[in-house]
């Protein structure tokens, strides 16, 4: 699989602040890649870097094949569409209006505008005046901008924020049929993995300007395995088997195990049984995503508060 | 590209509020003109050259300053509100070719100004100051020559504009400029000055060409004066992070 962008030790430095700390970034073609972390993570100045709005202290942006700079920037933006920082758009003009301006300057013929305002559901207000919109319909015409022309790469930078569920929902279905239907990449960034979960197959969290993971969504799951909790009838006849195995032993009725792989497990279970400890439950507890994602940011803490 | 970029431009326009500024401050300034000449009768006795000193001397130096600095501010006004710098920046076409395309438009609207101000001109002089047949031809060389002056105001409100997010500090800065050329040009440095090169080109505050002689310096100033703005505009439009 080809890697549509990629960043090598990209780094932004605003004053004395790393905003952007050695990010690499590895995004395969024809997937939607969550691109997560709070706000002020580093996701937009990132994001800016990809498309050159910004200039990286350090490091250097590769897309779709080619190192971006000054001479090819305008040929690789033509294949990319993008949204930055909430939607763009001039709100005393007609969505039509918008699109024809966006159209100009990506030299796009108009005919291509009346099926992004298909694909974004705006066809039956296009004529209504942008200012008038709600922030979800913005929302949209901000990603059909970025549809015009059909590009390769789409960069949509927390398209879901200050939604509704319905309008998150929405948004949802639309960027995950995207590759399919227009064979695009995209990368998408939010502060709430939850919302991305079941929309990206490729996931980069990133705090305080550093990458935490990057890999599969499912790779991030497997991490999800947590404790085991096994209620004793006697805890006092387990403690042996315990202690023999490692573990702390207590007089509470209910033990915890540090997560195990099940062959472990189920030997310490039948152990257990055997020295008369009369095991009534084995609760394993999964970690939500949520929960790995706040113990990858270390922000647990912050949130518990 | 520019073309496509300049119909971009004009798009943003339509139902724009500054068509009325458009309509409006060339009426206040023939008004004002025309009163003036009407009450000076007496000391003004060059007829349509005394009433296109009038017309002009303070539109030269207030109200196209005014109304330049007003299409400028409105025209980067639309970039900075939303997030439409990184809409603009991040589209396929070379930066500066953003700005050139905004400075035709405003070079664009200052045209029309020029021709909505010489029609009042001829209006007034007609039907308030009741001159017989047509004013000088020459008023109408003033004119493009004022054009010409124009230009290089267009270009350093845009800079200003593109730098200050505010609508009214690019605005109250052309004012400024305005005044001080009135002050410089009064000390004979009329051509270091962009504000003043307007005034110059249309020949405001005198029956006799201020420019005779020294046309080609003048064409030389507006040119120079141009190619400084525009590299700096370019410069700082390609080296600049985008903030939006």
């Amino acid at each position: 699989m080809q890697t549509v962008i990629e960043t090598k030790a990209l780094c932004k430095q605003y004053g004395s602040r790393m905003a952007v700390d050695h990010v690499e970034l590895h995004v395969p073609q024809g997937c939607v890649y969550g691109f997560i972390g709070p706000n002020g993570a580093g996701k937009s100045t990132t994001m800016k870097m990809l498309l050159g709005l910004i200039h990286p202290t350090a490091g250097q942006v590769t897309l779709l094949g080619q190192t971006l700079n000054e001479k090819n920037r305008l040929a690789l933006l033509r294949q990319t569409g993008s949204m930055i920082e909430s939607p763009a758009g001039y709100l005393h003009l007609t969505a039509q209006e918008n699109l024809e301006i966006v159209a100009d300057l990506k030299d796009i013929p108009y005919k291509d505008i009346a099926r992004v305002l298909d694909i974004v559901h705006l066809t039956q207000d296009k004529n209504r005046r942008v200012g008038q919109y709600s922030l979800g319909m913005k929302q949209r015409l901000g990603i059909a901008m970025a549809l015009l022309g059909s590009p390769k790469l789409l960069i949509l930078d927390e398209p879901t924020n200050g939604l509704d569920p319905a309008g998150i929902q929405e948004m949802r279905t639309l960027i995950q049929s995207m590759p399919a239907a227009t064979g695009a990449t995209v990368l998408i960034s939010s502060h709430l993995l939850g919302e991305m979960e079941q929309m990206v197959e490729q996931v980069g969290i990133i705090d305080h300007g550093h990458m935490l993971f990057e890999g599969p969504l499912s790779q991030l799951q497997r991490h999800s395995r947590g404790d085991v909790a096994v209620r004793l009838l006697n805890p006092a006849k387990a403690a042996p088997v315990l202690r023999a195995n490692g573990l702390p032993a207590g007089d509470s009725c209910t033990v915890t195990l540090p997560p195990l792989q099940d062959a472990l497990l189920a030997d310490l279970v039948q152990k257990l049984a055997d020295s008369g400890a009369g095991v009534v439950e084995v609760t394993p507890h999964t970690k939500s995503l949520e929960e790995i994602f706040l113990s990858l940011t270390g922000t647990e803490a912050a949130h518990h508060e | 590209m520019l073309k496509r970029c300049i119909r971009a431009e004009n798009r943003k326009l339509h139902t724009s509020p500054i068509w009325l500024l458009f309509l409006i401050l060339p009426l206040i300034s023939a008004g004002y003109g025309t009163f003036n000449y009407l009450q000076n009768l007496e000391i003004l006795t060059d007829g349509w050259y005394s009433l296109w000193t009038q017309h002009t001397l303070f539109y030269s130096l207030l109200f196209f300053p005014a109304l330049v600095s007003a299409y400028a501010a409105y025209l980067w006004r639309l970039e900075h509100m939303g997030h439409n710098w990184n809409l603009i920046m991040a589209a396929p076409v070379p930066p500066f070719t953003l700005f050139l395309a905004k400075l035709f438009v405003v070079v664009k609207l200052m045209c029309f100004t020029q021709v909505f101000v010489y029609l009042l001109y001829l209006v007034c002089g007609r039907l308030f100051a009741g001159f017989p047949g047509w004013p000088p031809a020459e008023t109408l060389v003033f004119m493009l020559r004022g054009l010409v002056g124009g230009l290089a105001v267009a270009a350093l409100q845009l800079l200003l504009a593109m730098l200050v997010r505010s609508f009214a500090v690019p605005v109250f800065l052309g004012l400024v400029g305005g005044i001080a050329g009135m002050l410089l040009a009064a000390k004979g440095y009329a051509l270091l000055w962009p504000y003043c090169l307007m005034q110059q080109g249309m020949n405001s505050n005198r029956s006799e060409d201020m420019l005779a002689g020294r046309l080609p310096l003048f064409f030389l100033a507006c040119g120079v004066w141009l190619l400084v703005i525009g590299l700096t505009a370019r410069l700082l439009l390609e080296k600049r992070d985008v903030k939006a």
